[in-house]
């Protein structure tokens, strides 16, 4: 059973193609790195492959389950769930608070059940694991605060946090550390090999940060002009000239070679 | 061994309701009737904000009242059912004209949804315009029997007041109960961003659906108490002028906390019955108080509530 | 189904799309250009009306010279929207459309209190007499207004599209951002996306005088129509208002002339329904980024 497995994967958007016939298999317990010049299509992958857009073709398998074109929220259930670009948090409701939501699928609220709360048990569960989760990425410190009074880099990990909150099997990273500085970056990095050794998660990571990519990932998918351009380690990536010329001029591929 | 708190909203609302209790028997027949229509009127601006919360803003849901009404008047004055039966089963009825209604507008949001809603209440009005039978057409159902329980007659104005004001207590229990819960909460996302909530399991369309259900329910709720105050209902009692009130009570109250919309519909209906001697300047007032309150004061009373609070006091964390 | 009612229904709805045309463009134009939605729209009509009362009926004035004082009059009513109300909630399409819901009120009250608010006004029909054409018969009085809507109209794309003021609106109702970024100072755009609104309103609501009956509430049908031949038509497209306004007018003069006047308003109001549910964006409209 391949464990994500695109086949083919086509987007257009009315007269542009944003996707061309992508495919790509990743193996259950990867860290693997999707990279690529500004437009080349990663973020519009993140969107198709985790429901917010519906491919023009192809087939996008998960645990040998067809999910091409489901609605995000069905996609989480299964186990695949991703994280944003932007800061992505629910304003006006604390760090802990936004990790207990994010516990909402397993909660499985019902009405009655919130009307007479029966499902007591299920809420400290989830309020247990919440705080787990938390104390796993380090948020601890700043459980209590309201979302907009956090650090940036914090904000980045929290979005991390909700994430994990809904127990996925396969986690996508979208640029989990842009616009941190050195230490924040490290750390992210840190936890996400984490995530991945202790937790037995699968990550998918879009990234523009070399170095991370290099330093984290087994296998990279380099993607350009919304084709697959290359793939393989990052010795093999670093070295291919395909790669290289897409990059050409760009200042970010050069730092991390 | 700690000491257990009071939440302090519940606290004052018990306080509010003491008095409520002793009310009918200090004031004037007539009072006790506005009261009546008070409690109705807090029923139906409580349910409205369930569906606000989710960022779904309605012209219809002053139609959902009219659906339980005629539900109501129809079974009891058509099938002669009880009480205890007929105002269950209002709700319901409405709560199920609303998912009917549901799954084709909920395609739509913001200014195109508060349209479409409105289309759609303009179209179910008008089937009662045309209908005579069962819904007596443009000059609407009389005749309205009385509520019967046991042996208690309700045509007393104190016995309705105070059968009206535990229906208003239960209704406004089970909406704070849900406004507080994860689906309250998770209401709440789907305003606050949409595709994170998505994303994180949230099924955005079954909530919306719910919100929408849940709030049609409880209007459906008031629409039978109302039947049964008015003892005649016709589809005039229901148009957009109604709703429009109903929008001006939660403008002003503000729909961030449960308590927003309960002051509004406290405050305007306060200032209602003062500006009587206005007469025909009344809507004028009101019109001016909607657009102030919409251009000046955008959070509503709760807000400047807030803001006095958080001057004096020191804010506090956490969400509403 | 004979052929001399086909007839006479068609001319009457060109009549009827004519009037919806006239009050309609106005509400596209001034949403397409800033999502101003503007629940008072059918008291602009309304006060257009009562400016025909008050120059012609109870002045005296010339009736064409009363629907051309309409426009100013109204438009400033329109300009008076926009300053008041629409500024402040920009960004906010609900709350300036709820807050003219307000400013309905104001002037529903403050013209029933000027002129009474019991029995309707009757204002006396200028142009007596009817004419017949191609079978159908039809009042001079309502047929005046079909060259009034294509004359207003022609001016109004004429505006749109030869005029540099015109041009700047259009470059708005694409993209807004854009256009501030070049130059174009949105607030004076808005402001006469309301002046026309307003204007257009109130001549079609003057040339209705001598038609319908006058009161206070005259607007409060007529701005339900609209909205719904704006959204039909595309919220902020003045070609799919145009569209809009003769299909809805269509529709509602052969089903009243074949039930009824309420079966034809729920037509209307569910082929609103529909359209907005099969493409949200109206017959007409782009779907807005």
């Amino acid at each position: 059973m391949a464990f994500f497995e695109v086949e083919d994967v086509t987007k257009r958007f009315g007269g542009l193609t944003a996707l061309d016939s992508i495919s790509m298999s990743v193996a259950e317990g990867e860290i693997r790195g999707v990279i690529g010049p500004n437009g080349a299509g990663k973020t519009t992958f993140f969107n198709v492959v985790s429901g917010l857009y519906k491919p023009t073709s192809g087939s996008i398998r998960f645990k040998d389950r067809e999910i091409a074109g489901m609605r995000p929220s069905k996609i989480a259930a299964l186990g695949l769930v991703r994280t944003f670009q932007r800061v992505a948090l629910f304003e006006k409701f604390t760090v802990l608070e936004n990790v207990n939501i994010a516990r909402h699928l397993q909660a499985k609220e019902t009405l009655t059940g919130a009307i007479f709360g029966t499902a007591a048990k299920r809420e400290r569960d989830a309020l247990q694991r919440a705080k787990e989760i938390i104390k796993f990425l380090r948020l601890d410190e700043v459980a209590e605060e309201l979302t907009r009074n956090l650090a940036h880099g914090h904000q980045r990990v929290l979005n991390v946090a909700m994430a994990l909150a809904t127990e996925p099997k396969l986690l996508m990273l979208d640029e989990p550390v842009a616009g941190m500085n050195s230490t924040e970056t490290l750390i992210m990095t840190d936890l996400i090999r984490k995530i991945r050794d202790e937790w037995g998660i699968t990550i998918l990571l879009v990234e523009h940060d070399m170095r991370t990519v290099m330093g984290l990932c087994e296998t990279i998918t380099v993607l350009d002009f919304g084709m697959k351009l290359a793939e393989g380690g990052p010795d093999e990536i670093r070295n291919n000239q395909d790669v290289i010329d897409a990059y050409l001029g760009a200042d970010e591929f050069d730092a991390a070679s | 061994m700690p000491v257990p708190r009071v939440n302090p909203e519940i606290a004052s609302a018990l306080a509010l309701l003491a008095v409520l209790c002793i009310a009918p028997f200090i004031v004037s027949e007539y009072r006790v009737g506005v009261l009546i229509i008070f409690f109705i009127n807090v029923i139906l601006v409580s349910s409205y904000r369930v569906v606000t919360t989710t960022g779904d803003w309605t012209l219809s849901h002053v139609i959902f009242l009219g659906v339980g009404a005629y539900a109501t008047a129809i079974m009891a004055k058509n099938f002669g059912w009880p009480f205890w039966l007929t105002l269950p089963i209002s709700g319901v009825a409405t709560a199920a004209v609303a998912m009917m209604v549901a799954f084709p507008l909920l395609r739509t949001k913001g200014f195109g949804f508060f349209i479409g809603s409105f289309a759609i209440g303009e179209f179910i009005r008008h089937v009662w315009i045309k209908f005579h039978d069962p819904f007596g057409g443009p000059r609407g159902m009389i005749s309205i029997p009385t509520v019967e329980i046991g042996e208690i007659d309700f045509y007393d104005s104190i016995n309705f007041y105070f059968l009206t004001m535990i229906i208003m207590v239960v209704a406004l229990g089970v909406i704070y109960r849900l406004d507080k819960s994860r689906i309250g909460n998770a209401w709440k996302t789907i305003y606050l961003d949409e595709d994170l909530a998505e994303s994180i399991g949230i099924h955005v369309f079954h909530y919306r659906a719910t919100a929408f259900a849940v709030a049609a329910f409880f209007a459906g709720i008031a629409g039978a108490m109302f039947a049964h105050l008015n003892g005649a209902i016709d589809p005039h009692n229901f148009e957009v002028d109604t709703m429009v009130y109903l929008v001006i009570w939660i403008v002003v109250g503000g729909n961030a906390t449960f308590w927003g919309p309960i002051a509004g519909v406290s405050v305007m209906s306060f200032i209602f019955e003062l500006s009587r001697p206005l007469a025909e300047w009344r809507p004028l007032l009101f019109g001016v108080i909607l657009i102030i309150f919409l251009t000046v004061l955008p959070g509503g009373l709760e807000m400047i509530y807030e803001k006095v609070r958080s001057r004096f006091f020191g804010s506090r964390a956490g969400a509403g | 189904m004979d052929w001399g009612t086909i007839v006479q229904s068609l001319a009457n709805a060109v009549v009827l799309g004519s009037i919806y045309a006239m009050v309609a463009v106005g509400l596209a134009l001034a949403f397409g250009v800033m999502q101003m939605a503007n629940f008072a729209h059918g008291e602009f009509f309304m006060l257009g009306a009562y400016v025909v009362y008050v120059l012609y009926a109870l002045g005296g004035m010339p009736f064409p010279v009363a629907v051309i004082m309409a426009f100013p009059i109204v438009a400033a009513f329109g300009l008076a929207t926009e300053r008041l109300i629409f500024r402040p909630t920009r960004g906010n399409v609900l709350a300036g459309f709820m807050a003219t819901a307000g400013a309905a009120f104001v002037l529903q009250v403050l013209v029933g209190q000027m002129w009474g608010v019991g029995l309707m006004r009757s204002v006396p029909t200028p142009y007596m007499g009817a004419t017949d054409i191609a079978g159908a018969h039809i009042s001079w009085q309502r047929l005046i207004i079909v060259p009034a809507m294509v004359v207003m109209v022609g001016g109004l794309r004429f505006f749109l599209h030869r005029v540099r003021l015109g041009k700047a609106l259009r470059a708005c109702a694409q993209d807004a951002e854009a256009a501030r970024l070049q130059g174009i100072n949105l607030n004076r755009i808005t402001a006469v996306a309301m002046i026309i609104s307003g204007g257009f309103a109130g001549v079609a609501g003057a040339l209705m005088a001598p038609i319908a009956p006058v009161t206070p509430y005259m607007g409060h049908t007529f701005a339900i129509t609209a909205f719904i031949v704006v959204i039909v038509g595309g919220m902020a497209s003045i070609e799919g208002a145009l569209l809009a306004s003769f299909l809805l007018g269509f529709i509602h003069t052969f089903v009243t002339t074949y039930f009824d006047n309420v079966i034809a308003t729920m037509v209307g109001v569910l082929f609103m329904a529909i359209v907005l549910i099969v493409k949200p964006s109206g017959l007409l409209g782009r779907a807005r980024a």
